[in-house]
């Protein structure tokens, strides 16, 4: 795929997260276009998570600036952000174990921007979720609980979709299928943010990437024009 | 602060401490009988929030429960002393025994419940004990008695010697519960339950018990609190429920006292004590709105500073007046002992 | 002798309605906010005083004065969680319980001030308050005791299809789980915990009228409310509405039952029993946490 030169959905400039003393993210430039699914890798610790929840507002306190469709929302409320169009996965999925599948994926619907999919739609992308619709959350296996946490954020009709560490913990044969839906959502013109520690993984899918590296961007690129060795140089400091 | 140097302001500290120490041990000679009274008034509360304070803000049982120990002490004084004719000196000590037999049956029901829920708890087990206390055949039932008598006169035949005697029993207790609350916090124990404070993961390193340490703390209230029963039942000559188990008297004007004073410190509960008494000699004429302020200027502080007005004070003091102090060397030595067991993680 | 026996019993259930109606607002918040509101039994008082004001001054009955009463004490939940103990959410046990003590002793205070330390009773229900139905030729019940009964059953079915059935409740459910979780994923838990608080005062009012028309209250009845409220939903166990309603019984039975051998041990006989049963039971009758 080309890139097309478009403005930035997501244009993030010298953004700084600060928790108390610990400054986990420092100075970091990144922008996301309408459509484009962008990889940020890098060891743990290296300040991806807590980049992604200063995105939508959670975590530490923040410097810099965030501009999501040319309006700057570094001082907007989560509720606010995720209602003009950006959803979060967070890491470890975080769905409300003794909600029903359905009541989690109507959560999505309840905060986002109330267009877009249905809850029949996420089923049809997630066909073995129907059966389960009134099964609590917690009941779930790992990787039904990781599809219910992509089909809440899909729910929410976002614009930008923050997957952090969809991979973990799951069956490779499982993520294959996340990724191959990860690809499809994207298909539709949401842009992706991907955090993940499988760099393979991370760089096959993605059309640019970053590379964390103690809280700042050691390295910047497109995959294939990228060589490993340089990749993980980066990855690991040297 | 009008200081310029910190050791100044440390210096200016510890006079007034002396100074009010000074004052307190020749009160007999400087004060009438009604400034003893409201002296004994104040140990008595110290003593309280002492208690309260070592529970609350070291051995994390915050209870609003303190006060059934102190009517127990106030019951079992009168009970001894006047029922059982034992003399009345000899009440005193038996009435802080009752009040830890008491602990530990309380104890069972208390350790069981966690965090708010422990508060609330404590509660009703004092609320059991009070209304126990209205059923006792021989205790006045639910309007209580005057303590007789001669009772009173073993303590002094004319009213200023009975002040006197009263106001240095509570002064020893007072200077009792002090420094023997000081030697717990500065031992093995006080160590352990800081470091929880400070750092769960610490307190492990240092491999302290911290279930044994709370139940030590709890049951070391007791008798303290039953003591401080005693004495106010002394001074008040009477035991009723109502009054002797009063949770605004004995257990919501400490927790007050100790949050605006600095809870979790040593001289918190001495400073905001003392505030009570100042406010009170000013504002008791204005009646109900007094605990009214002092609810509202304890969440006024604890939103401003957690660690109360000592706390304030503290950032431009250089130390702790009363150091409790070595526990940090001591807590930090320990985890660099087992250093493997306590990493601070950055947030990922 | 089955006829006293069956009495007593009856007249515990009665009453343990009447106490799921003190503890079910305390529940729903202990069970969603994960906080015990020291000031529970006292915001229970000021609007049974408020109902008193309503009812003698503008001569209304009581239960237009209730419904009249019912968004203000909304309003009043939401604005005190928004505003003030929204502050302390998240924190420690200390804050809250501050707080909440704090706002007692001013309800306790301000209301003796204002109405002075005398005993009140609601009016205003007509013949209601003195009615009653004979089952046998032995047992009555008072229609009253009965209808403080039907609308604990009614709010605890109300509450529950809130939030089992309703969008409001699948987010307070959710928050409940997983505040973090709630507030990563754009849900505002400040506002959801204000909404609950405001169902909570609803509550109160309700468990006010009906105190008011069951019971005498002073400006310090307060906290008396509150210990019965909290040993009703210990009792049941935490986050149970119907367990809330179970452990109310359990206590009007066990004080009805200790009141007909002495009423002067009916307090006692309530606490006593509570202590005893969570010694045995601490997780509570239908525990959900």
């Amino acid at each position: 795929m080309v890139i097309t030169p478009s403005a930035p959905l997501l244009a993030v400039e010298k953004l700084s997260v600060f928790y108390d003393q610990f400054r986990a993210v420092d100075s970091v430039d990144l922008t996301v276009t309408p459509g484009e699914i962008v990889s940020i890798i890098g060891a743990n610790g290296a300040g991806k998570s807590s980049f992604l929840k200063a995105i939508v507002g959670q975590g530490g306190r923040v410097a810099g600036s965030i501009r999501f469709d040319g309006q700057d929302i570094a001082a907007w409320p989560t509720s606010r952000i995720v209602g003009a169009g950006i959803a979060l996965v967070p890491e470890g999925r975080r769905l409300f174990p003794t909600l029903t599948v359905e009541e989690n994926l109507r959560l999505g619907w309840d905060v986002g921007r109330r267009g877009g999919m249905t809850a029949e739609e996420v089923f049809d992308l997630f066909p073995m979720l129907r059966e389960k619709r009134r099964v609590p959350a917690g009941q779930l296996s790992g990787g039904q609980q990781q599809m219910v946490a992509l089909g809440r954020a899909l729910l929410s009709d976002p614009r930008l979709m923050l997957c952090d560490e969809i991979s973990l913990g799951l069956a490779p044969a499982i993520v294959n299928d996340l990724y191959a839906l990860l690809e499809k959502i994207n298909r539709r013109g949401i842009g992706i943010v991907l955090v993940e520690q499988d760099i393979s993984r991370a760089l096959n899918v993605a059309h640019r990437f970053y590379c964390f590296l103690e809280g700042r961007v050691s390295l910047a690129g497109v995959p294939r024009a990228t060589g490993r060795e340089t990749v993980m140089k980066h990855y690991f400091g040297s | 602060m009008a200081f310029r140097s910190p050791s100044l302001a440390m210096l200016a500290c510890r006079l007034a401490l002396l100074g009010g120490i000074a004052v307190l041990l020749l009160a007999p000679w400087l004060f009438d009988s009604e400034g003893l009274a409201v002296l004994t008034q104040f140990l008595t509360l110290l003593v309280l929030a002492l208690m309260w304070n070592l529970l609350a803000g070291y051995a994390d049982i915050i209870t609003v429960g303190q006060h059934a120990f102190v009517g127990i002490g106030a019951y079992a004084f009168y009970g001894f002393a006047a029922l059982a004719g034992v003399n009345p000196y000899a009440a005193i000590p038996l009435a802080a025994l009752v009040a830890l037999v008491a602990a530990v049956p309380a104890m069972a029901i208390v350790f069981r419940l966690r965090a708010a829920y422990l508060a609330v708890g404590t509660w009703v087990v004092a609320q059991v004990f009070m209304l126990l206390a209205g059923k006792l055949p021989g205790f006045g039932f639910g309007s209580g008695v005057s303590l007789p008598i001669a009772v009173a006169q073993a303590f002094g035949t004319d009213p200023a010697g009975r002040y006197t005697t009263i106001y240095l029993l509570a002064l020893g207790l007072a200077a009792v519960t002090l420094i023997s609350t000081w030697l717990l916090l500065r031992s093995r124990i006080g160590i352990g339950l800081t470091a929880m404070r400070d750092n769960e993961e610490a307190a492990g390193a240092l491999g302290v018990n911290i279930v044994r340490a709370r139940i030590l703390c709890f049951l070391w209230t007791a008798p303290f609190l039953g003591l401080a029963g005693a004495i106010i039942t002394l001074q008040n000559l009477r035991i009723s429920p109502p009054a002797s188990f009063s949770i605004i008297d004995w257990t919501v004007f400490v927790i007050f006292n100790v949050v605006i004073g600095g809870i979790g410190t040593l001289e918190g509960p001495i400073l905001g004590t003392a505030l009570f008494f100042v406010l009170r000699a000013y504002f008791s004429d204005l009646g109900t709105w007094h605990l009214i302020i002092l609810g509202v200027l304890s969440i006024v502080v604890i939103l401003i500073e957690p660690r109360g007005l000592w706390g304030l004070l503290r950032r431009v003091l250089p130390g702790d007046l009363i150091p409790v102090s070595h526990r940090r060397a001591a807590a930090a030595g320990a985890v660099r002992a087992a250093p493997e067991r306590f990493e601070p993680q950055p947030p990922a | 002798m089955i006829d006293t026996i069956a009495n007593v019993l009856l007249q515990g259930i009665l009453l343990g309605g009447l106490y799921a109606l003190f503890a079910l607002g305390l529940s729903f918040s202990m069970g969603v906010m994960r906080f015990v509101n020291i000031a529970h039994g006292d915001f229970i008082v000021l609007v049974s005083f408020l109902l008193l004001v309503l009812t003698t001054a503008l001569g209304l009955n009581v239960f237009v004065a209730l419904i009249l009463v019912l968004p203000v004490t909304f309003a009043g939940g939401f604005l005190l969680q928004r505003f003030l103990l929204q502050r302390a959410a998240g924190s420690d046990v200390l804050l809250p319980l501050l707080i909440t003590f704090g706002l007692s002793i001013i309800i306790q205070n301000g209301l003796l001030q204002t109405f002075g330390a005398d005993s009140h009773v609601l009016a205003g229900a007509g013949t209601l308050q003195t009615a009653s139905i004979a089952l046998t030729s032995g047992i009555y019940i008072g229609v009253l005791p009965l209808l403080t009964l039907l609308t604990a059953v009614a709010l605890v079915l109300g509450l529950d299809r809130l939030l089992n059935y309703t969008r409001l409740g699948s987010h307070i459910r959710a928050v409940a789980d997983d505040v973090a979780a709630a507030d990563l994923i754009g849900l505002s838990s400040g506002r959801v915990y204000a909404l609950a608080m405001g169902i909570v005062g609803v509550t109160v009012a309700i468990a006010a009228c009906f105190m008011g028309l069951n019971m005498n209250f002073d400006p310090t009845s307060g906290p008396d409310r509150l210990l019965i409220a909290f040993e009703a939903v210990v009792l049941g166990g935490l986050g149970s509405l119907w367990g809330t309603l179970a452990g109310g019984i359990v206590l009007g039975i066990a004080q009805t039952v200790g009141a007909h051998f002495d009423t002067a041990w009916q307090l006692i006989i309530g606490h006593v029993v509570f202590l005893v049963l969570f010694l045995l039971r601490p997780q509570g009758l239908f525990p959900k946490y």
